[in-house]
C-alpha cells in the first residue's frame, strides 16, 4: 500500500497498485491517482517456495521433448532466489495506449528470449515490502534514461521486480540453467538436453508397415494374415511400452 | 484526468441533461454538440413531428444519421438474376446514385439496427420538421459520426446485394456529402419501435 | 517528475463530492444538475465477479478431473495437493459488430453414373451482420493455461477484491482492441462459409470495453516429485486448464491401436483403388494415415496431459499439423 495525502482534507488516503480512484476514508470524495508524473516501485511477492520450485523444474524436465528421466538424472546443484527488476511504461502514442517494457538490468535471464512481465499481484515495493531473502538484482539502467527516448505521453512509469527462482543442474557432465517464475510457475530455459523422437517414429511406422502388408495379405490368405496381425498387435504394444517407459 | 463542466459552445451556458448522453444538448438555443477529449464538435441535426394522430404515451426520438452520399458503381458482376440483367439493359445500366443513407445512432440489436437502416434508405421518410422535442424522451446517442460512416458503406452494399442475382464482386466509392442526425419519431410498445411520422 | 499525484474529484459548478465509475466519460452532478465530462485518461469500465468456490470444491473438481482422460492411473492415489489458493486474473472484455458482405463460390465436383466428373460453382452472397464478444487475458498468462475467457457472466462484486490477491493488469487497452477487430473481421468472414472469395466489405465497430477480474483457483499439486498446476472457475466450478502426468500404457495402447486400424485402412484404401473406384481407395489411404499421426503425436508426447491455453501445448500442435501435412504431402507423391 502507498499512501497520498487527499487533496480536500489531507487526510492520509491509502491506495494498492491497480488503484486509479479511490475515496478518502475521512472526508469520503472520491480521488483520481494521476501516475503520468511519478515513477513507481512494485514489486509480486513469491507464490513458489523452493521446493515447489525445484518440483515445476522436474515436472518440466519430465516433459516428452526434454531427454528421457531428466527430471531424475538432473542434479539440482544450486538454488537462488532472486528478484529481477523490469520497466513497464505505459504511454499515449499518438491516441494509442501502448505499454511498453524494457530491461532494467543489463543480464538477461536465460530462455527470455523476449523481455516479459510475468502475471502477478504488484505491490507497492517499499520499506515495508518483505523480500523474504531474495536476492535483489540491482537495476542498472535508470528509468529516466528510457523517459527521454520513448514515443508519446506518459501515463504511468514502474520499476517491477518479478520474483525468480534460478536452478542450475547437472546432466551427463554438463550444467545447464532455468529459471523458474515464482509467481505463475512458468519455466523458461535455452539450452536443455533434448530426446530424440527415432524410436517413436520407428515403432510407428513399422507397425504400420506391417499391418497395411497383413491387410492386403488377409484377402489372398485371412488365416494367415490374421494370426500375423495376432503377432504385430503384441510385438507393438511390447516395443512401445518400452519406448514409452525407457526411451 | 479533468473533470469539466459541460457548456454550449454556442450560448456557453452549462447544460443540465437528465440522461446520459453522448450527443449534448442545450435545451436553451438547441445547439447539439459531441466531445472527444478537448475537441468540441457540433452536430447539425433536424427534429421530424410526430404525426397528428400519433398516441401520446411511448413516445421516443430515435436519433439516426442520416448521410447524403454518392454512391458510384466502377463495374460489378453479378451471377444469375435474368430479371435484373434485362432491367438494367433498359435501364442503360446502374452507375449509382445519389442516395440518402439513414444509419442508427442509439445502440440497437442487429436485427432492428439492419431492419431500420435498410428500410429508411430505401424509402426516405417524409416528415415536417420542428425546432424541439417538446418534453419527448431522447434515446440516447452512441455512434459517432465516423462509425455512421463505416456503417453507410454496409448499408450500400447491401442495397445491391439485394437486388435479384448474386454479387461476386463490386468496385465503388462511396463518399459522403453531408452528414445531418435526423430524430425520428417512434411509438415504443413491446413488440418494437414503430415509426410515427 | 512533476504533477500531483492525486485529483480530487468535484463538481467545478457546485464544488459538491462526485462519483464517477472507470470508463464513464460524463455524467450528471447529483446535486446541482449540471453536465460534467471527463477529460483524459478516465480508465475502463471496471467489473469484478463473485468467486463461488471453497477450497473443498477446488480440491474435489481437480480430483475429480485427475480420473478423466488419459491421465496417469495411479494419478488418484499418487498425487498430493500441496496448496489450493484463487487468485483474480484480468481479462480485456470487448464487444464488437461487424457487418458487411463476402460474397465468392463454392466449387462442387458431381461424377455421374458414367464416371464422368463435373465441377460446378455455386454463387454465393452472405450478409454479415453480427454482434461478439472477445475477451483476452490482460496480464502475462504464465504457466497459468489461461487466455481467454469462456464464460462471461457472473454475478458482479468487488467484496472479494480485498481478500483474493488481484493480479494487474499489463498489457495495452488498444492492443485488446486490436486483437478484437481482428478477431470480429476473422469470425465475420468465417460465418458466411464461401471457401472462394471474390468480395469482401466487413466493417467492425467496438460497441462496449470493460476489463473483468474473474475469480480462478490455482491448485498446485505433486506427483513423483515432480509439481504441476490446474486452474478451476470461480465462477461455474469447471476446470479451466492444467498439466497432468500421463500413462506410459494408454501410450502404447494408442500407438497400437492406431497401427493396426490406420494400417488396416489403408490397406484396404489399396485394395478399393484396385477393384472399385480411385477416390474411395485415396480416402482410405489418407484416413489411416491420419489415424497414424494422431496416436503417434499421441504416443510420442502423452507422457503428460496438457488442457488449457498453454504456450507449448500450441507448438506441439502446430508441430502436429505440420506433421501430418508432410505425410499426406508424401502420400500423394
Amino acid at each position: 500500500m502507498a499512501e497520498i495525502k487527499c487533496p480536500k482534507c489531507a487526510g492520509p488516503v491509502q491506495f494498492d497498485a491497480g488503484t486509479k480512484f479511490t475515496k478518502c476514508s475521512y472526508c469520503s470524495s472520491q480521488i483520481y491517482i494521476d501516475r503520468s508524473g511519478a515513477g513507481f516501485y512494485y514489486a509480486i511477492p513469491f507464490t513458489l517456495s523452493e521446493s515447489d520450485a525445484v518440483g515445476t523444474f522436474k515436472r518440466w524436465a519430465g516433459g516428452s521433448t526434454k531427454a528421457k528421466d531428466l527430471d531424475r538424472l538432473a542434479q539440482v546443484t544450486k538454488v537462488t532466489k532472486k528478484y529481477f527488476p523490469v520497466y513497464m511504461f505505459r504511454r499515449d502514442v499518438d491516441g494509442r495506449e501502448e505499454v511498453l517494457l524494457e530491461p532494467a538490468g543489463s543480464t538477461i535471464l536465460p530462455g527470455l528470449h523476449r523481455l516479459k512481465l510475468p502475471g502477478g499481484d504488484l505491490q507497492i515495493f517499499d520499506a515495508q515490502f518483505n523480500t523474504s531473502g531474495a536476492e535483489m538484482v540491482q537495476p542498472d539502467i535508470a528509468m529516466t534514461h528510457y523517459l527521454s527516448s520513448l514515443p508519446g505521453k506518459a501515463k504511468e512509469q514502474s520499476l517491477v521486480y518479478f520474483p525468480i527462482w534460478e536452478l542450475e543442474y547437472r546432466f551427463k557432465g554438463t550444467d545447464y540453467q532455468v529459471v523458474v517464475d515464482a509467481s505463475s510457475s512458468e519455466v523458461f530455459a535455452s539450452v536443455f538436453p533434448t530426446r530424440s523422437s527415432l524410436a517413436y517414429l520407428a515403432v510407428s511406422t513399422a507397425g504400420f508397415i506391417a499391418f497395411v502388408a497383413e491387410g492386403l495379405l488377409a484377402t489372398v490368405n485371412l488365416y494367415a494374415g490374421a494370426a500375423l496381425m495376432a503377432i504385430t498387435v503384441a510385438a507393438v504394444f511390447a516395443s512401445s511400452l518400452y519406448v514409452a517407459r525407457r526411451l | 484526468m479533468k473533470v469539466t463542466l459541460v457548456k454550449c459552445p454556442k450560448c456557453e451556458l452549462p447544460l443540465y441533461m437528465e440522461t446520459q448522453d453522448e450527443f449534448f444538448y442545450c435545451s436553451h438555443c438547441g445547439t447539439i454538440h459531441t466531445r472527444n477529449g478537448p475537441k468540441v464538435e457540433r452536430i447539425p441535426y433536424e427534429i421530424a413531428d410526430f404525426r397528428p394522430d400519433a398516441q401520446t404515451d411511448n413516445r421516443v426520438y430515435v436519433p439516426f444519421w442520416r448521410l447524403h452520399t454518392d454512391f458510384r458503381i466502377k463495374s460489378r458482376d453479378v451471377k444469375g438474376g435474368f430479371f435484373n440483367k434485362i432491367g438494367q439493359a433498359l435501364k442503360g445500366g446502374d452507375k449509382g446514385a445519389s442516395i440518402y443513407i439513414y444509419v442508427p445512432a442509439s445502440q440497437m440489436e442487429t436485427a432492428a439496427f439492419r431492419y431500420w437502416s435498410v428500410n429508411l434508405t430505401i424509402n426516405n421518410p417524409r416528415y415536417s420538421a420542428r425546432t424541439d422535442f417538446a418534453g419527448t424522451p431522447r434515446m440516447p446517442a452512441t455512434t459517432t459520426r465516423d462509425e455512421a460512416i463505416e456503417l453507410a458503406d454496409f448499408v450500400a452494399v447491401t442495397l445491391e446485394a439485394e437486388k435479384p442475382g448474386t454479387l461476386q464482386y463490386l468496385d465503388y466509392t462511396l463518399t459522403v456529402n453531408e452528414a445531418k442526425v435526423v430524430y425520428l419519431p417512434f411509438m415504443s410498445s413491446r413488440s418494437g419501435l414503430h415509426l410515427a411520422v | 517528475m512533476s504533477g500531483q499525484l492525486s485529483v480530487g474529484l468535484n463538481c467545478p459548478s457546485c464544488g459538491g463530492a462526485i462519483s464517477v465509475s472507470e470508463g464513464e466519460s460524463s455524467l450528471n452532478c447529483r446535486y446541482c444538475g449540471s453536465t460534467l465530462y471527463i477529460e483524459g485518461d478516465n480508465g475502463v469500465n471496471t467489473v469484478a465477479f463473485k468467486n463461488k468456490l471453497d477450497r473443498d470444491a477446488a480440491i474435489k473438481a481437480t480430483k475429480a478431473w485427475w480420473r478423466k482422460g488419459f491421465k496417469a492411473r495411479d494419478l488418484k492415489s499418487a498425487g498430493a495437493i500441496t496448496e489450493v489458493y484463487p487468485i483474480y486474473l484480468p481479462f480485456w472484455s470487448i464487444g464488437t459488430r461487424v457487418a458487411g458482405w463476402v460474397c465468392g463460390y463454392e466449387e462442387k465436383t458431381t461424377t455421374d453414373s458414367k464416371g464422368n466428373t463435373r465441377t460446378e460453382r455455386e454463387y454465393k452472397e452472405e450478409m454479415v451482420l453480427m454482434d461478439l464478444s472477445f475477451s483476452e487475458i490482460a496480464c502475462d498468462p504464465g504457466d497459468l493455461g489461461i487466455r481467454s475467457l469462456r464464460n462471461f457472466n457472473g454475478e458482479a462484486s468487488f467484496e472479494d477484491m480485498d481478500m483474493i490477491p488481484s493480479f494487474e493488469s499489463t498489457t495495452s487497452r488498444d492492443d485488446a482492441m486490436a486483437h478484437a477487430r481482428a478477431d470480429a473481421m476473422a469470425r465475420g468472414r468465417a460465418s458466411a462459409r464461401i471457401p472462394n472469395i471474390t468480395f469482401e466489405s466487413l466493417h467492425v465497430l467496438v460497441r462496449k470495453l470493460s476489463m473483468i477480474y474473474y475469480p480462478v483457483w490455482v491448485a498446485r499439486y505433486t506427483y513423483q516429485d515432480r509439481m504441476y498446476i490446474a486452474t478451476v472457475d470461480g465462477v461455474t466450478g469447471q476446470m479451466l486448464s492444467g498439466r497432468a502426468p500421463g500413462d506410459p500404457l494408454y501410450q502404447s495402447l494408442a500407438v497400437t491401436a492406431g497401427t493396426s486400424l490406420g494400417g488396416l485402412a489403408a490397406a484396404g484404401g489399396i485394395i478399393a483403388a484396385f477393384t472399385f473406384q480411385s477416390e474411395i481407395g485415396i480416402a482410405g489411404v489418407i484416413l489411416g494415415l491420419i489415424v497414424l499421426g494422431g496416436t503417434y503425436w499421441f504416443f510420442r508426447h502423452g507422457s503428460e496431459i496438457i488442457e488449457g491455453d498453454f504456450a507449448d501445448r500450441k507448438q506441439l500442435a502446430s508441430l502436429k499439423k505440420g506433421q501430418l501435412g508432410s505425410l499426406l504431402g508424401g502420400a500423394r507423391i
